[in-house]
């Protein structure tokens, strides 16, 4: 029954409450553990299709008569077009149309950052669209950009209000403490570089837009196409079956999809705007860089009293500022705790969400302060991080809808036992040591999401939702979800999803959100259908419902008796059984949160400063796991992208004129397979009791989240040196290293001073 | 775009003398990455893959012939390897197995980088290159063919038909620091050459300079070799590392180097 509720949603951190109508989740969760089919390892079920390259993705869609876009970006952070002129463009060979600033609301002649859209062209071939714009004459007016983001906040260049918020009074945390650290931490720019580029294919039929898109949200895609074009939503179809990686950068539809649509609709013909990689790099978004001044208080038992942040989130010329604060506020049961973030607006591209935004720089920073507190009071750092575990969340005083934080701590006992053996292998130059830190983030979805599920007289089932796997194995867990409920094997489930033409809604694949919306939803159609089928048997076998369920292909009855399902659906001749579900509610008054932690042992050559990463160790706590096989590649993405972030990922700006020097993927270092370490993932596996039909909650973006900072705290524990700046390179882990042996040299003269003094 | 493959290198000579505009092409690594930049536009490509001359190796009384076209993943096979070791070494350094398989030592001399792999193992042994046209065939030692970053002796109607090589059988290795572990433009590359028999240490260093330079000094002069070749060293500030930091991977390679090879 569809209800009226006053609930929470939220994505990426962002919490709204709103009305909304659900549906009722009547369903009582499986028992916890590996069952039938869900909980054991499945191999993806489009796993052949796509290796062997037959995968339909958007850069694959060819329409007769299409088209292709370039784009004429800004070469200048900040500047102004004096003049434009497109006539040479529009003669050039192939092309079909041009748009300049005020044809689409994307295209700007006041561009804000290096690679800002300012015009486009249609042309037959993608080498005469580009030819052509290289004929564009523009006259710039070139001015002074805003690149430093300390002296943004000091102008009040902002993009939103400072996000401050105070628990507790830390004045008194602060002389409560026996020991205080204050540390600055920094982290880099790093870029999604999603395999396949943002790109769009539009084609107008008779008054209907059809968008192919490389996308995270289809329905987002057509809400924000249809408001923008004047559209009612329906007539706006949005496609997308496979995706190349999108990181948080692909929810929208960003200015591709408006220029392709435009272009298609001046030239009547479909129309692909696909970026490039130097696009790519310059134009689809970015994690900020932060600036994090941070202060750790503790009695000397470890009992922390106070924790302040001060972030500055390098936003960029638009975009909005992550909680770079939330992992202080939310990890540790600390009574004294301010945050303070200000989003500074500058003349550089803007931000994006980029897996866990804001929560992956700032563990790094708390969580490496948290070593250096536990260095300070020498307390083993995973004692003092189980000494302020948090049984509630203290932002708003209420309970965890489930945490096993304390289980991952248990479980990396063992591992971290492994220290000394580690500290052991150290040998001429290279040090070897060990580090951890823990992971908090949301996770835990929501509604509204609808699924429906078609069986067929072969007894075969097809799960219907549009909804997009972006390439996380969506479509394999929502098989494994249906051919559960409903006793059958998972070569006998067909997932058809990525068309908002043939489905019912879907969640956005963000905030590590599909398989905590889109799986219950899926769960319930595939119980609705369960039920008619039995409901079908009961008649047919002249039994009660109650007594019937529905296990290996067979329908089973409660005194033993067990016919193949194909002699119900067979009944059903050119007729189909049709199931329904929708994502029920959250649970009112809880908090909902993933958590984890990893241990990283690594190698530093103290004399060149290369940084070898040897193995780490995830333990993450995200409900029920579905797919453990499709979990633990989650896990091994999530650390080789924050390998990245933390060793060579860097998205350097000329400091003068704030252009973008590493456009390529040359200049931008992402780890190749020979920089990944052995990856050990392992899960607690329980079901949130609280949450759904399920129990489970999202595990895309909690892997990525401590990486950098277990990497640091490893890197201390095996030079004493305080890596505080990421990437960490060689030079930075050198720069870290002399400022060690400085401050061991301070404190060894302090110390003779002192006993000089006391003799 | 016109390519033009001549079935011998008399031919191939000939085409380079009446059409200077031709690019040579063999593996193409280098040149497919300036096209797709659109850093060059040749008229044409000079395609030599099908240049039987310029395959193989060979060795004569000592003297080994290397051809052109050989590329890192042949170098990187005995007995080759076993002869210089230290370029294959670096070989297996340089870029991906498909890099490996396409790339010659020909493309590497042709494009001339500061950081080209091949060179400093090849400065160590003292090769030559040698250089053929229609005019007939002159060797050029390997330091005089090295211009600046980039920029070699090649005249225009000139082909790099191979290398001239005398190993030394020297104790020899090759090192390179690079920003991650595979598919890396050295920030700097070292190789280095312990040789008993001269009495001489010989090191060469990549990325540390306009072109890869070689450093000589006798045995004697171990202990003092690693700042000799730090200082021989003119480093610039880009991208991939600052100067400073250059020379003083520099002086920590030499020292390790010397290590490995001194015994
Ligand atoms: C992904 C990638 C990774 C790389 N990694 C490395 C690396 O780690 N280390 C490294 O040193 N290099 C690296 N390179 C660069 C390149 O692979 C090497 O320089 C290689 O040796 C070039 O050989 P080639 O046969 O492909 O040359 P080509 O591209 O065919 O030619 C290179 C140049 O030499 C000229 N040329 C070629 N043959 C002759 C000839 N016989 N006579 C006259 N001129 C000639 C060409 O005109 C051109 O100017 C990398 C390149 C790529 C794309």
């Amino acid at each position: 029954m569809a209800r009226l509720i006053r609930t929470e949603k939220e994505v990426e951190g962002h919490y709204t409450e709103q009305w909304i109508v659900v549906d009722e989740d009547a369903l009582d969760q499986w028992p916890a553990g590996p069952l039938q089919t869900v909980g054991k390892p499945a191999p993806r079920v489009d796993g052949r299709e796509r290796a062997r390259g037959e995968a339909t993705y958007t850069a694959d869609i060819q329409l007769p008569g299409m088209l292709h876009a370039a784009v004429l970006r800004s070469p200048h952070a900040r500047a102004r077009v004096r003049s434009l002129s497109l006539s040479s463009v529009l003669a050039a060979p192939g092309v079909r149309a041009v748009l300049e600033p005020g044809d689409s609301h994307v295209l700007t002649d006041e561009p804000g950052y290096h690679g800002a859209a300012v015009a486009a062209v249609a042309a037959d071939t993608f080498a005469q669209a580009r030819a052509a714009l290289a004929q564009a004459a523009v006259e710039w007016e070139v001015l002074e950009p805003l690149l430093d983001p300390d002296q943004a906040v000091e102008k009040g260049s902002l993009v939103s209000e400072p996000n401050v918020s105070e628990r507790g009074a830390t004045e008194r945390g602060v002389s409560e403490a026996e020991a205080v650290v204050e540390a600055e931490y920094r982290t880099q720019t790093v870029l999604h570089n999603s395999l396949e580029t943002h790109q769009a294919v539009c084609v107008w039929e008779s008054g209907r837009l059809d968008v192919y898109i490389s996308t995270q949200f289809l329905w987002g895609v057509r809400a924000t196409v249809a408001e923008q074009l004047e559209l009612p939503p329906d007539k706006v179809r949005v496609v997308c079956n496979f995706m190349g990686g999108g990181f948080g950068s692909k929810n929208g539809p960003g200015e591709y999809t408006f220029i392709a649509a435009e272009l298609a609709r001046r030239t009547g013909r479909p129309v692909r705007c696909a970026l490039t990689r130097r696009e790519e790099n310059l134009a689809t978004g970015n994690r900020n860089s932060t600036i994090q001044r941070l202060t750790a208080g503790a009695r000397s038992d470890g009992t922390l009293t106070v924790l302040k942040g001060d972030y500055v989130n390098s936003v960029g010329f638009e975009g909005w500022s992550p909680s770079t604060g939330g992992p202080m506020e939310l990890l540790y049961a600390c009574e004294n705790v301010r945050v303070a973030e200000h989003g500074a607006k500058l003349n550089t591209p803007p931000n994006a969400a980029f897996r866990a935004p804001g929560f992956v720089e700032g563990t790094f920073g708390l969580e490496c302060l948290m070593d250096e507190l536990a260095a300070r009071l020498d307390l083993d750092p995973l004692e003092l991080r189980m000494r302020n575990y948090a049984d509630s969340d203290l932002v708003d005083g209420r309970p965890f809808s489930s945490k096993n934080l304390l289980e991952c701590y248990r479980r990396a006992q063992p591992h971290w036992a492994r220290r000394e053996e580690v500290r052991a292998r150290s040998q001429g130059p290279w040090k070897h040591g060990m580090g951890l830190a823990s992971q908090v983030w949301y996770g835990g979805g929501g509604p509204p999401s609808y699924a429906w599920v078609r069986v067929g007289s072969d007894g075969r089932v097809q799960v219907v939702t549009a909804m997009q796997d972006i390439g996380t194995g969506s479509r394999t867990a929502m098989a494994q979800i249906a051919a559960e409920e409903l006793g059958l094997s998972l070569d006998r489930i067909e997932v058809s999803l990525g068309d908002t033409s043939r489905g019912p809604f879907a969640s956005i694949s963000a905030g590590s959100s599909t398989i905590p919306s889109m799986g219950p939803a899926v769960r319930s159609a595939a119980a609705d259908a369960a039920r008619q089928i039995v409901e079908i048997a009961a008649q047919r076998y002249h039994l009660e419902e109650r007594v019937l369920s529905l296990r290996n292909g067979h329908i089973v009855s409660a005194d033993g008796g067990s016919w193949p399902i194909e002699e119900i659906t067979e009944l059903l001749g050119e007729g189909q059984i049709l199931g329904k579900g929708a994502r029920g509610p959250n649970p009112t008054g809880m908090r909902t949160l993933t958590f984890g932690v990893q241990l990283a042992e690594v190698a530093v050559d103290i004399e060149t400063g290369e940084v070898l990463v040897d193995r780490i160790v995830a333990i993450h706590d995200v409900g029920r796991v579905i797919n453990p096989l499709g979990a633990s590649s989650q896990v091994e993405g999530g650390i080789i992208q924050g390998i990245g972030h933390t060793l060579s990922e860097d998205r350097l700006l000329d400091p003068g004129t704030g252009t973008v020097l590493t456009q390529t993927l040359d200049a931008y270092k992402l780890p190749t397979i020979a920089d990944v370490p052995e990856i050990v993932a392992e899960f607690v596996d329980r079901p949130d009791e609280h949450l759904t039909n399920l129990g489970s909650k999202g595990l895309g973006e909690p892997p990525i989240i401590p990486t950098s900072a277990a990497i640091a705290n490893a890197i201390r524990d095996a030079t004493g040196a305080n890596v505080r700046s990421l990437p960490i390179t060689r030079e930075e882990m050198l720069r870290a290293l002399r400022a060690a042996r400085e401050r061991e040299g301070l404190e060894r003269t302090a110390e003779t001073v002192g006993e000089v003094r006391s003799a | 775009m016109e390519v033009v493959s001549p079935r011998t290198l008399e031919e191939a000579l000939r085409l380079r003398a009446a059409e200077p505009g031709l690019m040579p092409i063999e593996g193409g690594t280098d040149v497919m990455v300036d096209l797709n930049f659109d850093r060059r536009r040749p008229v044409g490509l000079l395609n030599l893959n099908e240049v039987p001359e310029l395959r193989g190796w060979s060795r004569d009384d000592g003297l080994l012939r290397i051809g052109a076209s050989l590329t890192y993943a042949q170098v990187r096979q005995r007995p080759l390897a076993d002869t210089l070791p230290a370029l294959a070494e670096a070989a297996r350094t340089v870029g991906s197995p498909q890099i490996q398989n396409r790339g010659t030592l020909g493309g590497n001399l042709g494009t001339a980088s500061p950081a080209g792999d091949s060179l400093p193992p090849l400065l160590i042994e003292r090769a030559d290159v040698e250089l053929a046209s229609v005019r007939g065939v002159r060797t050029l030692a390997l330091e005089r063919f090295l211009l600046g970053p980039k920029r070699n002796a090649l005249a225009a109607d000139e082909l790099i038909a191979g290398i001239r090589v005398r190993p030394s059988g020297a104790r020899q290795t090759f090192m390179k620091v690079g920003p991650r572990n595979a598919m890396v433009i050295a920030v700097v590359s070292l190789a280095l050459a312990v040789d008993r028999e001269r009495e001489e240490l010989r090191a060469a260093y990549g990325s540390a300079g306009p072109v890869p330079g070689l450093v000589t000094a006798s045995t004697g002069e171990r202990e003092t070799f690693p700042e000799l070749v730090a200082a021989a060293a003119e480093p610039i500030d880009d991208l991939r590392g600052t100067a400073a930091y250059r020379r003083h991977a520099l002086r920590v390679l030499v020292g390790r180097a010397l290590e490995r090879c001194w015994a």
